[in-house]
């Protein structure tokens, strides 16, 4: 049986570069996180938001300015890279070009001296998990991209490290083998147990594997959750934007009391259920999903005009305008029910349920 | 993400015994390169500007003010700049032809091997056949043409046998650029209406222009610094600054004037350096890769300008062939011009009596080339991979000896180490540390172009699978610039079997070389025994770099092979 899973907790961790022009640049500011013990943890953002920084102070290629990075209670904070037992996958793969696939995979094992059955065998077995069993004696210029990719992922597994991280390993393949390579990648950590964080600018990759997901922007965690937290209930306008599309509905709060909150949103009442404490005469805007609004029957629902259609076969996307705002339908299954036409008037239905209310710090732009 | 910013980061980690040995190999370095590159250079300093510990400018200004030596200097530009233009456009031909016009593959071969002979040849061996051809008994002159008299020293052949030498340089630097540049520029500019010939002038020559210009001033460099070439063809009529250096020297034991009018060598030369560094260096509209744009049109150039572009290219070629032929051919008969009769009489000569600088030479190169390949690998890395203080000043410094012409280098060495406590000068000590510290930055060069092809992200996987730092060195690093360690063993074999500007200051009685042996032959007219070494030289240096890149091939992956050695 492999080793219990650990937990890797990071405490105020931060990140501060010298920047020749710019002078000091904080790339990650005291940053806490805990992931849990087997949990594959995605840190999920655009470029430049501190993600990547983070994951190699994790793996001790950076030491941190500030901040602690404990593995199961060790601290490793000061702990070089190759004693922290970590199985690191690259995002150009970082293959040594000079070995074969075998001992490419051999690799850690023979640094830590193993012997030559068990090196044989532990090979033998991370090219099998990878699916690239009898590609050991190929050279590494000799396999394709995706093939590479399961080398250093077979690589990094060998030595059964206490932790895995993974550098946006994926961005190098194309769509359809990202799909098929992330898919192996969530089955053989679930197999493994291994805490794992994993680094990705892919909102639907991170998604798709994580157990949970770590927003961060401008160095900071923004919101961590579940797929379905951060989809459904957005703490901000940054995250409800950065996972998948969305409309931001703008509207004054009416009256709101436990369970009940009633928005006016020009000029139409729309009622949500949500535990939310909220201020009447508040100015807020409400996350709705453009495939949870749908085309009510006329003269009920929020009145608008189709302003842009696109076609798209399994479904249709609107622009309605209603009053100085834009929201976004999708409508499912077309064929179904009938297609608006542009300049025609709607209703919206607006739904009553599973809806973030997010207050408006500064008047709406 | 912030993959350059990352070694202003401190990697955690220290080499707790390791760190030691560096520190002794770090200060072993330096002592080095303080010893055989800054103490000469000062001395040299020291010895021009200087007189019984005072700052004395009169010898300066008198030896510049000499009106033979201003006519050195202004022969001596005069000569760079022809040879410059000429060898940039002759470069410029062979390099369009081979990318452009769709050669052949044969006909492509012919063209390195060709281009590639100058390069590997002692510098004589361009002047002897000029003198075999064009001489007062040449084949050409002589039996073709029947002309008697005829006086091939001068302006005319200097120029001619250094842009015969040279242009391989401009074509080596201008070749990958044109293969860099994707085809589809040209085709645009065709599209759009434009002839071939103004999509070359409108698109092609814009883009390489840089690289032109960097052609230029490399071969402004080699002709102004070459010594072999001038000391053979440009006789007493035309004097040039590396010569008249050497000839006081030699001839009028006048170590100051001749440090002096090295210095004002250093004058173009810093020039040249100055403006390649400032001006032309990053300035390149092209990236080379050196892997050339996929499907390249091969059909550039119009039918009629390919003919033209081919046939230039094969005249060319056959001039440096028949040159070499002509060496081959005069190693082997008993006297040039005189009597043909086949011999192995210059072989046994040189196989006799010049056994000796046979031996030293082979000792000296086969000693230096390890030294010179370690060197290479070991400050190329300290100066690409890691961080130290001094790290500029050593990249600076270990470049000095290679930037500066050989003659500089030469004389700057023979006032450093000519008396105690350090009288080197005759020994091989001397001769082995000057071509190993004149010729290894090729291997530095190499050494930190290799390295900034490899990721970071290589070392940290290392690390990451839990090797420390030596084994990653070991492990990873080391196979992985072993091509740059090859090539700096293969130039420090083929400088050290070939070069003589800077060595002839240091030759003695106990130790010599061909190159010299070469020169004495040339000046008592034993034309048979030089032509003879020339060859057995080539031969040698082809067979050795033939060696090198088959122990590399072995060495190495497929996919790390880098360009051949001595190319």
């Amino acid at each position: 049986m492999p080793e219990p899973s650990l937990e890797i907790r990071l405490a105020g961790l931060t990140a501060v570069f010298h920047h020749e022009r710019r002078g000091d640049v904080t790339a990650v500011k005291e940053l806490d996180l805990d992931v849990r013990p087997g949990e594959f943890l995605t840190l999920l953002g655009a470029s430049g938001c501190g993600k990547t920084t983070t994951l190699r102070m994790i793996a001790g290629f950076q030491q941190p300015s500030a901040g602690r990075i404990l593995f199961g209670g060790e601290d490793v904070t000061n702990l070089p890279a190759n004693r922290r037992d970590i199985g690191f996958v690259f995002q150009n793969y970082a293959l040594f070009p000079h070995l074969s696939v075998f001992e490419n995979v051999a690799y850690g094992l023979r640094v830590k001296r193993k012997s030559a059955a068990e090196i044989a065998a532990r090979v033998a077995e991370g090219l099998l998990q990878v699916g690239l069993h009898g590609f050991g004696d190929r050279m590494i210029s000799e396999l394709s991209g995706g093939q590479q990719q399961r080398v250093a992922l077979a690589r990094a597994i060998a030595i059964k490290p206490r932790v895995l991280l993974f550098d946006e390993p994926l961005s190098n393949l194309d769509a359809q083998l990202r799909v098929q390579m992330r898919t192996e990648i969530a089955r053989l950590q679930a197999e493994l147990a291994i805490t794992t964080v994993y680094v990705t600018h892919d909102q639907e990759e991170a998604m798709a594997i994580s157990h949970r997901i770590a927003i961060m922007d401008g160095g900071r965690i923004a919101q961590i959750g579940t797929a379905e937290d951060l989809y459904q209930r957005p703490e901000s306008r940054f995250v409800a934007g950065f996972l998948g599309s969305t409309n931001l509905i703008r509207g004054t709060v009416v009256g709101s009391e436990p369970g009940n909150t009633v928005l006016d949103v020009a000029g139409y009442r729309w009622e949500i259920a949500t535990d939310q404490r909220l201020l009447p005469g508040q100015m807020v805007e409400a996350v709705v999903r453009p495939e949870a609004l749908g085309f009510g029957d006329v003269g009920s629902g929020l009145a608008g005009t189709v302003e842009s259609r696109v076609y798209l076969g399994a479904k249709a996307e609107y622009g309605v305008r209603c009053n100085d705002q834009v929201v976004h339908v999708v409508q499912a299954n077309p064929v179904a029910s009938r297609l608006y036409g542009i300049g025609e008037t709607v209703y919206l239905d607006l739904p009553a349920s599973g809806v973030q209310v997010l207050a408006v710090e500064s008047p709406a732009p | 993400m912030p993959a350059d910013a990352a070694p202003a980061f401190a990697t955690p980690g220290a080499l707790g015994p390791g760190r030691l040995i560096g520190a002794g190999g770090m200060l072993g370095l330096w002592l080095l390169l303080l010893l055989f590159i800054v103490y000469p250079l000062a001395m040299l300093l020291v010895r021009a500007f200087y007189d019984g510990g005072h700052l004395a400018l009169g010898p300066l200004l008198s030896t510049i003010e000499s009106p033979n030596n201003l006519r050195a200097l202004r022969n001596s530009l005069l000569l760079a700049l022809l040879v410059g233009v000429a060898g940039t456009v002759i470069g410029l031909v062979f390099a369009f032809t081979a990318e452009r016009a769709n050669l052949g593959r044969r006909a492509g071969r012919l063209i390195d091997f060709a281009t590639l002979l100058p390069l590997i040849s002692p510098p004589f061996t361009t002047s002897i056949a000029f003198v075999f051809s064009f001489g007062p008994r040449g084949l050409i002159t002589y039996d073709l043409f029947g002309i008697g008299n005829i006086q091939v020293y001068g302006l005319t052949s200097t120029f001619a046998a250094e842009t015969i030498t040279y242009f391989p340089i401009a074509y080596l630097a201008l070749r990958p650029m044109l293969a860099s540049i994707s085809s589809s520029f040209e085709e645009a500019s065709f599209s759009l209406g434009g002839s071939r010939w103004h999509a070359f002038r409108t698109v092609t020559l814009p883009l390489i222009i840089p690289a032109l210009a960097n052609a230029f001033l490399l071969l402004f460099g080699c002709s102004l610094a070459d010594f072999a070439t001038p000391l053979i063809l440009a006789g007493s009529d035309f004097p040039v600054l590396p010569t008249e250096a050497y000839l006081q020297i030699t001839g009028m034991f006048d170590l100051r004037s001749g440090a002096i009018l090295s210095l004002l060598l250093l004058v173009p030369a810093g020039l040249v350096y100055y403006v390649q560094d400032r001006f032309v260096a990053g300035r390149s509209y092209v990236t080379v890769t050196g892997k050339a744009a996929t499907a390249s049109r091969r059909d550039a150039v119009s039918p009629m300008a390919r003919i033209v572009l081919v046939l230039a290219c094969i005249l060319m070629t056959t001039v440096i062939l028949y040159f070499y032929a002509l060496l081959f051919y005069a190693s082997i008969v008993m006297a040039f011009g005189a009597n043909s009769t086949l011999t192995l009489q210059h072989y046994r000569v040189i196989f006799t009596e010049g056994l000796p600088a046979i031996e030293d030479t082979l000792f000296i190169a086969l000693i230096g080339m390890p030294l010179g390949g370690l060197y290479g690998i070991v400050v190329g890395y300290l100066v690409g991979r890691t961080r130290f203080t001094g790290r500029k000043a050593m990249e600076v410094i270990s470049m000095l000896n290679y930037a500066l012409p050989g003659t500089i280098v030469g004389i700057a060495y023979l006032l450093a180490f000519n008396d105690k406590p350090l009288a080197l000068t005759g020994t091989a000590t001397i001769l082995i540390a000057c071509y190993v510290f004149r010729y290894s930055p090729t291997g530095i060069r190499t050494t930190i172009a290799l390295l900034q092809q490899i990721d970071r992200s290589m070392e940290e996987a290392s690390a990451s699978l839990g090797a420390n730092t030596v084994t990653t060195f070991r492990r990873v690093m080391l196979p992985l610039i072993l091509p740059a360690f090859f090539a700096g063993l293969g130039v420090v074999f083929i400088r050290s079997m070939t070069a003589i500007s800077a060595t002839i200051f240091l030759v003695s009685i106990n130790w010599t070389l061909i190159t010299v042996k070469i020169l004495e032959n040339m000046t008592e007219v034993a034309l048979g025994p030089a032509a003879a070494f020339s060859v057995f030289v080539i031969v040698v240096v082809l067979v050795v770099t033939g060696l090198l890149n088959l122990a590399l091939k072995r060495l190495t992956a497929p996919s790390l092979r880098v360009s051949r050695i001595g190319t």
